[in-house]
């Protein structure tokens, strides 16, 4: 802190002016001077007094003064040596150390005439280091849990088995699982809720929620709702999020109940039916039985049409009954609660168990159970199996059947009775449930399981339901959420922040470069820029039928064939669908004034308009740097280091990609020139159009 | 040629009832018992030629019955036919795993029954 002191101002500056060494110099000189100027004073009062010859004064005054003299210059120079160049040595050494990261120790030998000094400085810093050492640690430590944290939330919401979503006080996306993106389709950040799912029950439950906030109550509320499109019902909770006794937002976790519903209101179906079905035969069997007993007299014909009757209404009751367990069968088959678990991780976990070793066949088989209650049944009846040691040689393979997986397990040596299993299966199955029993698993499960015995042995064989391969794990999105979404758009589009603004970097790839001329598009990517952040997750890409041929030149340059492209969707499917991606975006692209064409000509058969405000990196760059100079995505990516792979580029992709890379870093340079709204963005691009049409002609 | 023997294995009288005459009639010698372990004791005292077998039994089940069955040398070739209310695609296939000839599902025209019966025995030659 460089501070002066009031009443030190003028030494004080002094002395700051000069360095230490001059100062010690100065005043061994001022000594020198000083004692040679007393000597002469002193001799000539001498003189003056006592008289004499004038020589020896003069001899004597030299001599002294030549004394004093090289006394003073011996002393400076040890003073300056010992003191003055250590003190400067330890002073440079502590600010070095104060300022940065020195671990070394303070060579204390050349300050060695300055008393304690030096092993003071190195104490104060071994305690710097140490300190520094400390909260290095502190960071690193809290960095570690930060992360940790970080990791067991993405994993908890990725996979989670409903659908989450996390949206803002005015309803936008700020994060989604991969369940809710199964759920709701195209779902992304920053966007309405509303656009995938019917908003009023979620609306209705968000004011019954709010209501209760009033009250201080914070709880969850159920709703029903749609999804966008009607196809699926969705039953789910909404909780309020609340920060500083704010509501923050609100977390919706929801799970399909399309189907609970439908086979819900099948079952309810088909019981009333069955109950129909069996109470009319039951009862004219009922009333004819009655007549025939309490009538000893029926004329023999009688009697016959009333067996007849009887006969008739009992093949009417099977048929009812044969027909409600088809049915029955169907709706049971339709309905599994259960989530998808390899095969391999319950045999891994029967293996781990299992007393015996196991012979397993290697499966990627995936099953819908329960899996923990399956792999505690499997190692309750291995440990059955062996308990008495006549059972040898266990092998646990799986085979599958179109829905159905079943689970075998095989042995040599003594057989296993049905009762015996149905004792085993009695057995509680784990104290982690309770009561519950292998039977009360099984009938979970609506399925059994039996001893067989195989020309290759005995056998158990539990057939289970098939689950379709879950989502592989490279399908993470990397970007799902985003907590610090710009708030509610609040007035016209071009006064806001370019910043706040969600973004869509697309590419075309085309068979030609004449979109008047009957060049078509063959494929179109995009991409989302939302807060900044380049959603590398949330990406559009799809081939197109142009309905003509390409030629050869063109698919040279992008490599799409005319095979490639014959079973894709045409435009108006593809445009449509990116018309749904864009929304509420600025579109961006490399020279979008030429992909703009071609989406801006097909505009009448899409039925959609791509009137949305657009930005060109071409345009951007050419106001941000010399205008005159090279302007191709290739010149951008080299200014600003982004690499693109060589086999990327020119695919609609890879070009889409780099082009966002290129304009997520055009922007920091914008906002640094004052070019902070989207209106002033496209004023700029204006200006930048006139010039570069003024030089054309 | 002597008459062929059929074992009813059920443990609810009407239906036995009705089965016996049934059986009877169709020119069969029939036993009945009512449990599974009287169904054991009535194997072993005399190797009918068809079981017909409910599941459901006090004692062992008839999958247990058709197993003792299957595994016994001396009665392997006995037939079985099994029956049963609980009317899943599981116990019918649970059965035919556990060696049973045929599975029936309750309820059964009689005719349907007495057909897969003569079925059953049409192939054997009595003991």
């Amino acid at each position: 802190m460089a501070h002066y002191w009031p009443g030190l101002t003028v030494p004080e500056r002094l002395s700051a002016r000069l360095g230490l060494r001059l100062r010690f110099a100065l005043f061994f000189a001022v000594l020198g001077l000083g004692g040679a100027c007393l000597i002469a004073a002193a001799l000539w009062f001498g003189h003056a007094r006592a008289g004499g010859a004038v020589d020896g004064y003069v001899v004597a005054g030299l001599i002294a003064t030549l004394g004093l003299v090289g006394l003073s210059v011996w002393i400076g120079l040890l003073f300056d040596e010992n003191v003055a160049k250590p003190i400067l040595a330890l002073a440079s050494d502590l600010t070095t150390r104060a300022r940065a990261d020195v671990d070394l120790q303070i060579d204390e030998a050349p300050a060695r005439h300055l008393g304690a000094l030096a092993p003071a400085a190195n104490a104060i810093n071994a305690a710097l280091t140490e300190a520094r050492a400390a909260r290095q640690r502190a960071v690193e430590r809290e960095t570690a849990r930060l992360a940790r944290e970080k990791a067991l939330f993405e994993a908890l919401f990725r996979d989670l088995g409903e659908g989450a979503v996390v949206a803002t006080p005015d309803n936008r996306v700020m994060l989604y699982n991969r369940m809710a993106q199964e759920l709701l389709g195209d779902i992304g950040l920053d966007r309405p809720l509303a656009v995938f799912l019917r908003p009023e029950p979620v609306l209705d439950a968000l004011a019954r929620m709010q209501a209760a906030r009033v009250r201080g109550q914070i709880s969850a509320e159920t709703f029903l709702a749609a999804s966008a499109d009607g196809k699926r019902f969705l039953l789910g909770r909404v909780s309020p999020v609340i920060s500083d006794e704010e509501l923050s937002g609100h977390v919706l976790i929801f799970r399909d109940a399309t189907e609970d519903l439908s086979a819900h209101a099948h079952q309810d179906h088909l019981f009333n039916s069955l109950l129909e079905g069996v109470r009319r035969p039951a009862a004219t069997i009922g009333a004819l039985l009655d007549v025939m007993q309490s009538g000893g007299d029926l004329p023999p014909e009688t009697r016959a049409k009333f067996a007849k009757g009887i006969e008739d209404e009992v093949t009417r009751l099977f048929e009812c009954l044969t027909l409600m367990a088809k049915q029955h069968a169907a709706v049971k088959s339709r309905r599994w609660p259960m989530s998808p678990v390899a095969v391999a991780h319950i045999f891994d976990g029967v293996a781990a168990k299992a007393p015996v070793p196991l012979k397993i066949t290697q499966t990627d088989a995936m099953l819908g159970c329960d899996g923990f209650a399956v792999t505690t049944l499997m190692g309750a009846i291995i440990a059955h199996l062996t308990e008495d040691a006549t059972r040898e040689r266990l092998t646990l393979a799986v085979e599958t059947e179109d829905a159905e997986t079943r689970l075998v397990l095989g042995w040599q040596g003594e057989s296993v009775t049905d009762g015996q299993l149905t004792g085993w299966l009695e057995e509680p199955l784990s104290s982690a449930y309770g009561d519950y029993s292998g039977r009360d698993a099984l009938k979970a499960h609506q399925t059994d399981l039996w001893a067989e015995m195989t020309a290759a042995g005995h056998r158990i064989v539990l057939p289970l339901s098939t689950a379709a391969q879950q989502l592989t794990p490279g399908d993470a999105r990397p970007e799902f959420y985003d907590f610090n979404l710009p708030g509610a758009p609040v007035g016209e589009l071009a006064d806001r922040e370019l910043s706040d603004l969600s973004f869509v970097v697309f590419d075309t790839e085309t068979t030609g470069l004449s979109p008047r001329g009957g060049d078509e598009i063959v494929q179109i990517a995009g991409l989302r820029i939302v807060n900044g952040r380049i959603l590398r997750g949330e990406t559009f890409d799809s081939l197109v039928n142009p309905g003509r041929p390409i030629p050869t030149a063109s698919t040279r340059v992008h490599h799409i064939t005319d095979a490639m492209v014959q079973g894709a969707p045409d435009i108006v499917t593809v445009g449509q669908r990116f018309h749904d991606f864009c929304k509420g975006a600025v579109l961006v692209a490399h020279n979008a004034p030429f992909d703009l064409a071609f989406l801006r000509l097909k505009e009448h058969v899409i039925g959609r308009r791509f009137d949305h405000p657009v930005l060109c990196t071409v345009l951007m760059s050419a106001g941000l740097f010399d205008h005159t100079g090279q302007h191709t995505l290739d010149a951008l990516c080299e200014r600003f280091g982004v690499f693109i792979p060589p086999e990327a580029r020119h695919t609609a992709m890879g070009d889409t990609i780099a082009t966002a890379e290129v304009f997520v870093r055009m922007m920091d340079l914008l906002q640094a020139k004052g070019v902070t709204t989207l209106g002033k963005a496209i004023r700029e691009e204006g200006r930048m159009t006139r010039i570069r049409k003024a030089q054309k002609y | 040629m002597s008459e062929k023997t059929v074992l009813l294995v059920e443990d609810e009288d009407n239906i036995a009832l009705a089965l016996e005459h049934l059986i009877g009639r169709a020119g069969y010698r029939l036993r009945r018992v009512a449990s599974g372990d009287a169904a054991v004791a009535a194997l072993a005292e005399e190797r009918p030629d068809l079981v017909v077998l409910d599941v459901m039994l006090p004692e062992r089940s008839g999958y247990e019955i058709c197993q003792l069955i299957r595994s016994n040398a001396a009665l392997k070739d006995v037939k079985v036919l099994m029956m049963t209310a609980g009317g899943g695609e599981v116990e019918r296939r649970k059965g035919l795993a556990v060696g049973a000839d045929a599975f029936m599902t309750k309820p059964f025209a009689t005719a349907e029954l007495t057909a897969q019966i003569g079925a059953l025995l049409a192939g054997v030659d009595s003991a």
